[in-house]
C-alpha cells in the first residue's frame, strides 16, 4: 500500500552514559501516512524526541546509538546513512522544526540567510534568488512585512514570529513530511493556537505529513489523525485519534485523559494525576513499564512482557497491555479486545 | 522473559496485584551539597594529584626550614654556581703561599734569532699536586721560544683553534711555570701551552688534564664552623663541605634554602593577596546584587572603573607613593596593589551569583516564612554562592603568584638580598646558559605550583558544578 | 551603536583622566623631591631647575597645568636626559613596543581559535589531550621562563646551523620580531586556546546546530558558518583586557630579548625614578589601554548582532 509514506519497524536507540546504558527507545514502530497528521503523545523522558531525531539522523554519536531497527521513507532507508546520503532527505523531504523557537536558530545569522541556505545548499541556488524565495516562504507563514523581516536577526523576533520563520525553513524545499518537536511548548496559549492553525492551513495547501510530537492531549484531539501513545520507550496504544480518545484500551492512555481538564462532563469532577514516575530507563523492567504505576496491575505484568494486542473494534488499533488477553479480567474503563464482557463480569 | 507465543496465561496470572505507588526506590546514597563536590574531586586524579602538590608546598615553605637550618644569604665564593649534587669533601690546608714561579737559568730567555716553526713543549705537568686553589704547571722549555701563552679547556681540545680560555703568557723562552687561580672547581681541565715568539703564536700546542682537588683552608673552614678552633694541625685531612642538594648560586648562596625562603614570600603574596581582595569582592559584589536598584547600579559602574585601571602602572605608583626606592621591599605595595585592583572580578561574580539566588523560590519562600536578611543572607546565600568563591579563589592564587614573580623579575618585588622565585630567576637567566639549574630550579617551582592551583581550580570547578551532578 | 562608543569613550575619557590624577597624587607623596639626587647644587640651580619644571608653584596649580599640558599632548622633559622630551621618547619607543604587542596578539587570537577549534573537534583525543596538556603547560609557565627559553632555542638553532638565521636579540627585521612577539603571545593564546574550546564544546550542543543538521547542511558548512562563528564571541571579548597582559608582558619580553620598546624605557624610568617619563608613560599607557578595550568592544558589537542593536 503507497499511502504509508514512512514506516518505523522496530527502532531502538541507548545512550551510553557515565551511569552505564540508557535504553531511551525500545523497539517502536509506527507508520504515517500520506497527507496527514500523526501524533506521537507521551510525558517528558518517554522517548517521543529521541524517536524522531532518530529517524534524522541528528542524534549525536556518540554517545547515542541506534541499536536496531528501520525507517523507510517511500521504500528507502534512512537508518545508518553516512552523512551525505542523509543530507539527501533531510531538509528536503523531511522537514523539522523544534520545541524552543528561541534557541533553535543561530544567533549570529539573518532570518532570511538561515532560510536562504537551506535553498542554496539543497537547489543551487545563489543567495539572491534564495533571499527572494525566502520572503515568500515568510509570507506564506503569515509574517506581515516579510521583506523587512528577512534582514533581521532572531532576537528581533518574538517566540511565535520565530517558530514560523522555524516552520518557514523547514518548507523551503516543500517536503512531503514535517516533524514538529513539541512546536508550541515553549509558547503561550494564544501563539501556540495560531501556530497550530498555520501547521493545518500548510498541511491543507502543501499536502504533507506532519509527525507532531506533544504532551499535550488538547494538541492531539485538535491536530491528529492517528495517535501514537508513548510510555517508557515504548509505543503503548496506537491507533486513530477516535480510537485513543473513545476507545483508551491502554491504562496510561487512560490516566493522560483523566489528567487532562475537559469542558464536558462534570465541572466539579477533580483532575486524577498519575501518580509515581516512569520507570528508570538504565534497566528497564522486564515486565509492563507501566506495572509500577497501574490501577488494574496483575501478577502477571511484573514479569511479562506485554504483547502489542489489536484491540478488536478497528484493525489499526494496538494497546500493548495484558489487560488486552482474551483471559484477561474486564475493567469497565479499558475497552477490550477479543472477550466477552459478559463472561468476565 | 518466557516466550510469549507459547504463554498460556493462568488465572492465577490475572490476579489483581497492589502496587505500592508512594514507594520511589532510592538507588543513589545521600550526599550534601560538600560531601558530593568531596567525592568527585577525590575522582579526579588530576586534582587530587594537584592537592597533594599543594599540601607538599606548604610543608616545604613551612616545616623546610625546620630540617633545612641554613642561611640563604649565606655566600660561600668557593662553591659558586654548583650544579645539585652529593656532599662534598675538601681537604684541609694551610693558608695560600706565593710561588715565585720557575725560570730556568741555563736556558735563554730570549733565542738568538726567531725560527719560523719551533717543536711543541714537552713534558707538561702539575707542579705540585693540583688543588681548587691553585693549579701549578710546568714544562720543558721548547728551543727558539721566546715565551709561552697558556690555556684552559673543559673538554679535550680538537684543534688549534679549540684551546679555551687564554689564561696569561710568559715572556721569556725559560719561563716555563704558570699558575692557575681562575675560579677552579673539582673537575677535570685541559691546559695547553703554546710557544711564542713573544708576541705571536707558533702554530703547535701541548695539552695536559688535570683535575684540581677541592680544598678548603684552615681560616675558611673555621670561619664557616666546618672544623672546631685547635684542629689546625690536621693539614690534608678530609672534612665534609656544606651540602647543597639544590646546588648554590652565583654568589655560592645555596639554592634549597633561598628556594624555600622565596616559597615564604611568594606563596604570602598568592595566598594573602586574594583572600584580601576575594573577601571584599564577597562583600562588595553581594551588597549589590542582595540590594540591587540604583546602588547596584552605582557600586557595578565604579567596579568597570576600576577593572579598567592598569595593574602594573598602579603597582609602580603605589611604590613610589609608599616612598620605596628602587632597591628595597615592594612587597607590601604590591600587596596593597592587588587588593585594590582585583576585588572586582570577585564582586562582579558574587552579585551575578546573588542576583541570580536571590530570585529562586526557596528564597521567596524563606522570606515568607518570615526570615530577616541577615538570616537569608548567611543560611541561604551565602554557602549558595560558596562555591564559585572558592573556585575563584583557587584561581586567583596562582594569579597571585605570577604577578609577584613577574614584578620580582624586572625588579619591583622583594629586595635583596630576600629571595623569592621570581627574583631567582631574573638571577638565573643572567647565567642560563653556562648554569642552568639556577633558573631552572626557581622557573620550575613557579611552574609547578601555578600548574597546581590551576588544575586544581578545574577540578573544584567540575566537581562543584551542580550541572554535572546530575550527569553521573 | 553611536551613543554606545560616544558612552564609552566618555566613561574611558574619566578613566584615564583617574589615572592622570592618580599619577599626579602618587609623585607628590613621594618623600623629598625630584630634585634632591642630582643636578641642584647651588640655591640658585636649584631655583632655575624648580622654574623649569614649574616645581615653585602651589600642588593645585601644578595639578591644573600638568592637566593642560597632557590635554594638549605634552608630557614634558625627562629629568634623567634632560634634553630629551618625554613626546619623543614616547614617540621613538612606543611604535617598537606596538608592533611587538600586535603580532602578539594575532599570534594569540588566530593560534588560540585554531587550536581552540581542533581540540573540540578531537575532544579527548589524541590530539586534544596533546593539545590541552601544553595548553596547561603555557598558562603555568611564567612569560620570562618562555622568553629565556626562547632565547635558548634561538642560540641552538643558530649554532646548529652554523649561521645566524634567527637574531637572538635585538630589532629591526621581521627576523628580530618573531621569538619576541611569539613568547610574547604564547600564555594569552593558552588562555584563548582554552576558552575557544570550552566555547565551541558549548555551542556544538545548541539547539540551532540541531536545527542545521536538521537542514541538511554538510558538517564541514556547519562547523565553519554556525559553529566558528558564535564559539569565536567570547574569544573576541576577552581580547580587549588580554591587550593589558599583552602590554605588561611585553615589558619582560623587551627586556629579555633587548628590545628598544617604551616598556623597557618605562623599567627603566621606575627604576631612575625618572619622575617626568614615569608620569607620562603611564597616562600614556593608561590612555592606550583604555582605548584597546573600548576598540575591542566596538568590533565586538559588529561581530554580534546583538550587541549592536541595543
Amino acid at each position: 500500500m503507497n499511502n504509508r509514506i514512512l514506516e518505523v519497524e522496530d527502532l531502538s536507540v541507548e545512550f551510553s552514559t557515565y551511569g552505564g546504558d540508557v535504553k531511551a527507545v525500545r523497539g517502536v514502530s509506527f507508520a504515517v501516512t500520506r497527507g496527514e497528521t500523526m501524533a506521537i503523545v507521551g510525558e517528558s523522558g518517554c522517548g517521543k524526541s529521541v524517536t524522531v531525531q532518530a529517524i534524522m539522523g541528528i542524534i549525536p554519536m556518540p554517545p547515542g546509538r541506534i541499536t536496531s531497527g528501520s525507517a523507510k521513507l517511500d521504500g528507502n532507508e534512512l537508518l545508518g546513512l553516512s552523512p551525505k546520503e542523509a543530507n539527501e532527505f533531510r531538509g528536503i523531504q523531511i522537514g523539522m522544526i523544534f520545541q524552543d523557537p528561541m534557541t533553535s536558530l543561530n544567533p549570529t545569522m539573518t532570518i532570511g540567510d538561515q532560510i536562504a541556505e537551506t535553498l542554496v545548499v539543497h537547489r543551487h541556488k545563489t543567495y539572491a534568488e534564495a533571499s527572494r524565495q525566502a520572503i515568500d516562504l515568510l509570507e506564506k507563514t503569515h509574517i506581515p512585512e516579510a521583506a523587512k523581516r528577512v534582514t533581521q536577526y532572531p532576537f528581533e523576533f518574538s517566540g511565535g514570529m520565530l517558530q514560523r520563520a522555524m516552520i518557514a525553513q523547514s518548507l523551503a524545499c516543500n517536503p512531503s513530511i514535517l516533524i514538529a518537536d513539541e512546536p508550541t511548548t515553549a509558547l503561550d496559549v494564544t501563539i501556540q493556537g495560531q501556530i497550530l492553525e498555520l501547521m493545518d492551513e500548510l498541511q491543507r495547501t502543501e499536502n504533507m505529513s506532519i509527525i507532531l510530537i506533544t504532551h499535550d492531549l488538547a494538541v492531539v484531539a485538535r491536530m491528529a489523525d492517528e495517535v501514537a501513545v508513548m510510555y517508557a520507550g515504548q509505543i503503548v496504544e496506537s491507533g486513530s485519534v477516535e480510537d485513543i480518545f473513545y476507545e483508551s484500551s491502554h491504562p496510561y492512555t487512560l490516566g493522560l485523559k483523566s489528567a487532562m481538564p475537559s469542558n464536558i462532563g462534570d465541572r466539579d469532577k477533580k483532575l486524577t494525576p498519575i501518580i509515581g514516575s516512569p520507570p528508570d530507563l538504565f534497566s528497564p523492567p522486564h515486565g509492563c513499564g507501566y506495572f509500577a504505576r497501574c490501577p488494574y496491575a496483575m501478577r502477571m505484568c511484573e514479569d511479562m512482557q506485554p504483547t502489542n494486542f489489536s484491540v478488536q473494534r478497528t484493525e489499526d488499533h494496538h494497546a500493548r497491555c495484558w489487560l488486552q488477553h482474551e483471559a484477561a479480567p474486564a475493567v469497565a474503563e479499558v475497552s477490550q479486545s477479543n472477550q466477552d464482557k459478559d463472561n468476565a463480569g | 522473559m518466557t516466550d510469549i507465543t507459547s504463554f498460556q496465561p493462568s488465572d492465577e496470572d490475572f490476579a489483581r496485584v497492589k502496587t505500592d505507588l508512594a514507594v520511589e526506590q532510592i538507588s543513589r546514597p545521600s550526599l550534601s551539597y560538600w560531601q558530593d563536590a568531596w567525592v568527585r574531586l577525590k575522582k579526579n586524579t588530576r586534582a587530587t594529584i594537584s592537592l597533594y602538590i599543594v599540601i607538599g608546598l606548604a610543608v616545604f615553605t613551612l616545616l623546610g626550614p625546620v630540617f633545612w637550618q641554613v642561611d640563604s644569604s649565606l655566600q660561600d665564593l668557593n662553591q659558586i654556581s654548583q650544579a645539585p649534587s652529593l656532599p662534598k669533601t675538601a681537604a684541609l690546608v694551610g693558608a695560600y703561599k706565593r710561588w715565585d714561579g720557575i725560570i730556568l737559568e741555563d736556558f735563554p730567555a730570549e733565542p738568538e734569532a726567531y725560527a719560523k716553526s719551533v717543536a711543541a713543549v714537552t713534558e707538561l705537568r702539575a707542579f705540585e699536586a693540583a688543588t681548587t686553589q691553585q693549579v701549578r704547571i710546568t714544562w720543558n722549555p721548547t728551543p727558539g721560544a721566546g715565551g709561552y701563552n697558556i690555556y684552559r679547556n673543559h673538554r679535550a681540545p680538537e684543534d688549534f683553534n679549540d684551546l679555551g680560555l687564554p689564561l696569561g703568557s710568559t715572556f721569556g723562552g725559560n719561563e716555563v711555570s704558570y699558575e692557575d687561580r681562575l675560579s677552579l672547581e673539582s673537575r677535570a681541565y685541559y691546559y695547553s701551552i703554546v710557544p711564542t715568539d713573544g708576541y705571536d703564536e707558533y702554530e703547535v700546542y701541548t695539552v695536559t688534564a688535570i683535575t684540581p682537588q677541592m680544598i678548603i683552608t684552615v681560616n675558611d673552614a673555621r670561619g664557616r664552623n666546618l672544623i672546631t678552633a685547635d684542629e689546625e694541625n690536621n693539614l690534608g685531612q678530609e672534612i665534609r663541605l656544606e651540602f647543597h642538594p639544590f646546588g648554590t648560586d652565583y654568589l655560592g648562596r645555596d639554592m634549597l634554602a633561598r628556594l624555600m625562603e622565596g616559597a615564604r614570600v611568594s606563596l604570602f603574596i598568592g595566598i594573602v593577596a586574594p583572600f584580601i581582595y576575594v573577601i571584599f569582592g564577597i562583600i562588595y559584589g553581594g551588597f549589590a546584587g542582595y540590594f540591587g536598584g540604583r546602588l547596584d547600579v552605582l557600586l557595578m559602574r565604579f567596579a568597570d572603573f576600576v577593572v579598567a585601571l592598569p595593574f602594573l602602572l598602579f603597582m609602580i605608583l603605589f611604590k613610589i607613593a609608599f616612598g620605596i626606592g628602587p632597591g628595597e621591599s615592594g612587597i607590601f605595595p604590591m600587596l596593597v596593589t592587588l587588593a585594590l585592583l582585583l576585588w572586582p572580578a570577585t564582586a562582579r561574580l558574587v552579585r551575578g551569583q546573588v542576583l541570580q539566588i536571590r530570585e529562586q523560590g526557596y528564597i521567596e519562600a524563606a522570606r515568607l516564612l518570615g526570615a530577616k536578611p541577615s538570616y537569608l543572607i548567611l543560611r541561604h546565600i551565602i554557602p549558595n554562592t560558596m562555591g564559585v568563591i572558592l573556585v575563584t579563589l583557587t584561581f586567583a592564587v596562582p594569579a597571585a603568584i605570577f604577578t609577584e614573580a613577574f614584578l620580582s623579575f624586572i625588579g619591583m618585588g622583594v629586595a635583596p638580598p630576600t629571595p623569592s622565585w621570581g627574583s631567582m630567576c631574573n638571577e638565573g637567566i643572567k647565567t642560563m646558559l653556562s648554569h642552568p639549574h639556577e633558573l631552572i630550579f626557581p622557573a620550575t617551582f613557579i611552574s609547578v605550583t601555578v600548574l597546581a592551583f590551576n588544575l586544581l581550580g578545574d577540578g573544584l570547578t567540575e566537581a562543584l558544578d551542580s550541572r554535572m551532578r546530575s550527569r553521573e | 551603536m553611536l551613543a554606545y562608543t560616544l558612552k564609552r569613550l566618555l566613561a574611558g575619557g574619566i578613566t584615564v583622566w583617574f589615572i592622570a590624577t592618580a599619577t599626579f597624587v602618587a609623585m607628590h607623596q613621594v618623600p623629598g623631591d625630584p630634585l634632591m639626587n642630582d643636578k641642584a647644587v647651588t640655591p640658585e640651580i636649584r631655583k632655575n631647575l624648580e622654574q623649569k619644571y614649574g616645581l615653585d608653584k602651589s600642588a593645585t596649580e601644578q595639578y591644573f597645568i600638568f592637566l593642560g599640558n597632557m590635554l594638549r599632548g605634552d608630557f614634558g622633559i625627562s629629568f634623567t636626559q634632560q634634553n630629551r622630551r618625554v613626546n619623543d621618547i614616547i614617540r621613538d619607543h612606543f611604535p617598537v613596543s606596538a608592533t611587538l604587542g600586535l603580532l602578539a596578539i594575532f599570534f594569540a587570537a588566530t593560534g588560540g581559535v585554531l587550536w581552540g577549534a581542533l581540540t573540540a573537534i578531537y575532544r579527548n583525543r589524541l590530539p586534544d589531550i596533546i593539545i590541552m596538556f601544553l595548553v596547561i603547560l603555557g598558562i603555568s609557565v611564567p612569560s620570562f621562563v618562555f622568553a629565556a627559553l626562547g632565547q635558548l632555542l634561538l642560540v641552538n638553532i643558530n649554532s646548529m646551523l652554523g649561521q645566524s638565521l634567527i637574531p637572538v636579540a635585538g630589532w629591526g627585521t621581521f627576523a628580530h620580531m618573531l621569538m619576541p612577539s611569539l613568547v610574547l603571545g604564547l600564555g594569552t593564546m593558552a588562555f584563548l586556546t582554552r576558552l575557544m574550546r570550552s566555547s565551541m564544546l558549548e555551542v556544538v550542543n545548541e539547539e540551532y546546530i540541531k536545527t542545521a543538521r536538521a537542514k541538511g547542511l554538510s558538517p564541514v558548512r556547519i562547523f565553519f558558518r554556525h559553529q566558528l562563528r558564535n564559539a569565536i564571541l567570547p574569544v573576541i571579548t576577552v581580547l580587549g583586557p588580554q591587550v593589558a597582559a599583552i602590554t605588561t608582558g611585553g615589558f619582560v619580553v623587551e627586556l629579555v630579548f633587548a628590545i628598544p620598546g617604551l616598556g623597557r624605557y618605562f623599567v627603566q624610568a621606575v627604576q631612575q625614578l625618572d619622575y617626568t617619563v614615569i608620569m607620562g608613560t603611564t597616562v600614556f599607557y593608561g590612555a592606550f589601554l583604555v582605548f584597546m578595550v573600548i576598540l575591542v568592544d566596538i568590533i565586538y558589537g559588529f561581530v554580534d548582532p546583538r550587541v549592536r542593536l541595543e
